[in-house]
């Protein structure tokens, strides 16, 4: 991919007549409620435990102390956590990507047949199912099915990924012209060949898209990891990081030191990702 | 509209059929087995704790018991949520946990074995057993054996009180007497942290109550009453603790200015600069203010709210309580553990480290002076548990203090808790 941005961005630049003042002002401000936060967090994690507690969040780190991340490490078991981790928001990611792609395709290119049009209806209907209503249930399925592992929570996790994630594609697969599949066809490709060859590259960002959705909603989650798994050391980082925080004291230090290992990967993944998601992928495919 | 079959004659790649198949085929792959005991004959216990402070320390412990028990290991189960290995009909071996209404759920149905035939259940003080039934019982059997007392009192500032030569206050006319000198003197008498209203709870609520009414009596007629619970009943919130809240009202005038939007981690914080003279807390908040200032000399004495020093208590909780679920395979073994753990020296050791008192007879004095105040308490069985821990979560209590607290009318809240009171006994949802 050429990325033809910057010559395209000098000559807009020039069209406008200079910078726009106020809404950078206001993006710059933005960008402070993110960087302040971001801030805290690293300069709490080089702190010690006595200075973590004096009240001023703000200020650097003295003496600077990095054995917290040490401790986090060695506490959290940070390779195998992490690990686990990983492997659940992968599981998740590949069963959305691969299971709402295939969904919204079907859906989509058969939307004048009543079994599928209700079919995206009822997995609309999903959205409105939070997790703790099903929580109980879920626990004794999976513990009946022997999914009460990893495994089992990426695949719930993807389950509760798909609505969301098929109304993402089904609005996308609209837009994109039917006359593309129909030459195919002429050409004698079959439905499985025209998914993989044509719909699934156009499918691009939002590929990106969803997959960014369901790989934080994944990384991030709390909640079912600490319910469904049932072995104590397969558990996923944030339910492990829980360790650093009670309702009696909360160990500031290391645990940002933790979140900061935690987050790492996120911010990567994303500035990685968020370029297919900006940029239209599918230019130049129809000729006009 | 734009369906069109696939082209006759080429076979589709997947065909739905196969497709399925597949699907079926991954969904089996995540079955596995439940881990059982490993081989070698050796037993796989699990030890459900998740007292934070102290997961490391009874860590340590489990290696001792497993050099002890060659045949026996044990994994250290650190999950947040009880509930879920109940659900999944797989709970831990052995359980280490505070012994509360969530905890009194699982004595009442029947689920925590009978331990009243082991050795060490016997060297428990019965004035200490006696709390747990406070909560629930099951007939015939004793679920939980009290492993760890913690006492909380006031927590005041030694080196304030020296220089201004005030009194430990016995009565509550010297309590009151102690906060307006404090006052005249331009520091703060107490500190408070509304902003996390457990902290309203267990302090103010529970002290102003617990040394002029008997909790344990009062809740369990309480319950009995249920759906009847009234202004005209025998016993009710409106009726019983109307005293208790008029101190409750008092001692809130002495709090710091900004006690509605100030957190536990700021009044540690603050209380540790010195900025206090007095802190509602218990045991647990020590350790934050250690942290702060290690060399603070610290007291801890019981709230009096009565004109007879002989009337005050201290409030106490069972911090953790040991128990065996019946659906655990290996009840011997668990046994075990709970015999090893219970031996005098390991329990003694672990009470006086983590500053709470030994459940059993004879047991030496807690040193550290932080507490040592409430030793006598202890000693003498002059405790009571927390009026605010009798209190099911479904009824807010922490923001209705917030709310009295603010607006002075405590009468109407304690309306309100009888009318909630009722409410949730009809439901049927008191543990």
């Amino acid at each position: 991919m050429s990325d033809p941005a910057a010559p395209r961005g000098a000559a807009r630049r020039r069209r406008l007549g200079g910078t726009n003042w106020p809404l950078t002002i206001l993006l710059l401000l933005a960008t402070l409620t993110v960087l302040a936060p971001l801030y805290v967090t690293l300069s709490m994690a080089f702190k010690t435990s006595e200075q973590a507690v004096d009240g001023e969040a703000f200020a650097l780190p003295a003496p600077f102390n990095p054995q917290s991340f040490a401790v986090a490490w060695e506490l959290t078991r940070f390779p195998v956590s992490f690990g686990i981790s990983l492997a659940v928001a992968a599981i998740t990611v590949v069963l959305t990507l691969f299971l709402s792609s295939l969904a919204a395709y079907a859906i989509v290119r058969n939307w004048d047949r009543r079994l599928f049009r209700w079919s995206l209806f009822y997995l609309l209907a999903a959205l409105f199912l939070p997790f703790p209503v099903v929580a109980l249930p879920q626990i004794q399925l999976t513990a009946m099915t022997g999914l009460d592992n990893p495994i089992g929570v990426g695949i719930l996790h993807a389950m509760f990924q798909l609505s969301f994630s098929v109304l993402l594609y089904t609005a996308y697969l609209r837009s994109i012209p039917i006359e593309l599949e129909e030459s195919a066809r002429i050409d004698g490709a079959t439905t499985w060949q025209i998914f993989r060859r044509i719909i699934l590259p156009l499918l691009g960002p939002m590929n990106a898209t969803v997959g960014i959705f369901a790989f934080l909603a994944s990384w991030n989650d709390f909640m079912l990891p600490s319910l469904i798994t049932a072995d104590p050391a397969l558990q996923t980082l944030p339910v492990v990081q829980n360790i650093f925080q009670s309702q009696f004291g909360t160990n500031y230090n290391v645990a940002f030191a933790s979140y900061l290992m935690a987050m790492a990967p996120t911010i990567i993944v994303y500035l990685i990702a968020q370029r297919w998601v900006i940029s239209g992928i599918t230019q130049g495919a129809v000729k006009h | 509209m734009s369906h069109v079959n696939p082209a006759p004659g080429r076979p589709a790649l997947v065909s739905r059929r196969s497709f399925l198949a597949v699907s079926a085929a991954a969904a089996a792959l995540g079955v596995s087995g439940c881990a059982t005991s490993g081989s070698g004959g050796t037993t796989t216990l699990r030890f459900y704790e998740q007292k934070t402070e102290v997961i490391e320390y009874f860590g340590k412990l489990l290696r001792r018991f497993e050099k002890e028990q060659p045949g026996i290991r044990v994994v250290h189960d650190t999950t947040v949520a009880i509930a879920p290995q109940f659900v999944r009909g797989e709970p831990a071996d052995v359980g280490c946990f505070n012994n509360n209404l969530e905890l009194a759920r699982y004595i009442k149905r029947g689920v925590l074995t009978d331990l009243s035939d082991l050795p060490s259940a016997a060297r428990i003080r019965t004035d200490i057993s006696d709390l747990t039934d406070q909560y629930a019982t099951f007939p015939g059997r004793t679920s939980v054996l009290p492993y760890s007392l913690a006492a909380a009192g006031v927590i005041y500032n030694k080196r304030i009180f020296d220089e201004l030569q005030l009194p430990v206050p016995e009565t509550w006319s010297q309590f009151v007497d102690v906060c307006e000198e404090l006052q005249r003197a331009g520091i703060t008498p107490i500190y408070a942290t509304d902003r996390d209203t457990w902290t309203l709870w267990q302090g103010l609520f529970d002290y102003s109550v617990g040394s002029l009414i008997d909790t344990g009596s009062f809740f369990r007629k309480m319950k009995e009453l249920g759906t009847e619970v009234g202004p005209d009943a025998e016993v009710s919130f409106e009726k019983d603790f109307a005293v208790p809240m008029e101190r409750a009202k008092t001692i809130s005038t002495f709090f710091n200015p900004d006690h509605a939007v100030r957190s536990y981690a700021d009044g540690n914080l603050a209380f540790g600069k010195g900025e206090a003279a007095m802190y509602f807390q218990g045991p647990w908040a020590l350790s934050q203010i250690a942290l702060v200032d290690p060399d603070l000399p610290i007291g801890t004495f019981a709230l009096p709210v009565s004109e007879d020093p002989a009337d005050r208590k201290a409030r106490v909780n069972i911090d953790l309580g040991l128990w065996i679920p019946t659906q655990s395979r290996h009840q011997d073994e668990a046994r075990e553990l709970v015999e090893f753990l219970m031996r005098p020296d390991i329990i003694e050791a672990y009470n006086n480290d983590n500053l709470a008192y030994s459940t059993t007879e004879g047991a030496p004095p807690q040193q550290d002076e932080r507490v040592a105040g409430l030793q006598p308490y202890i000693d003498d069985a002059a405790f009571y548990q927390g009026a605010g821990t009798f209190v099911p979560n479904s009824i807010p209590l922490g923001n209705y203090l917030q709310a009295a607290i603010r607006s002075g009318n405590f009468e109407a809240m304690l309306r309100k808790l009888d009318a909630d009171w009722r409410r949730v006994a009809g439901r049927g949802a008191t543990v």
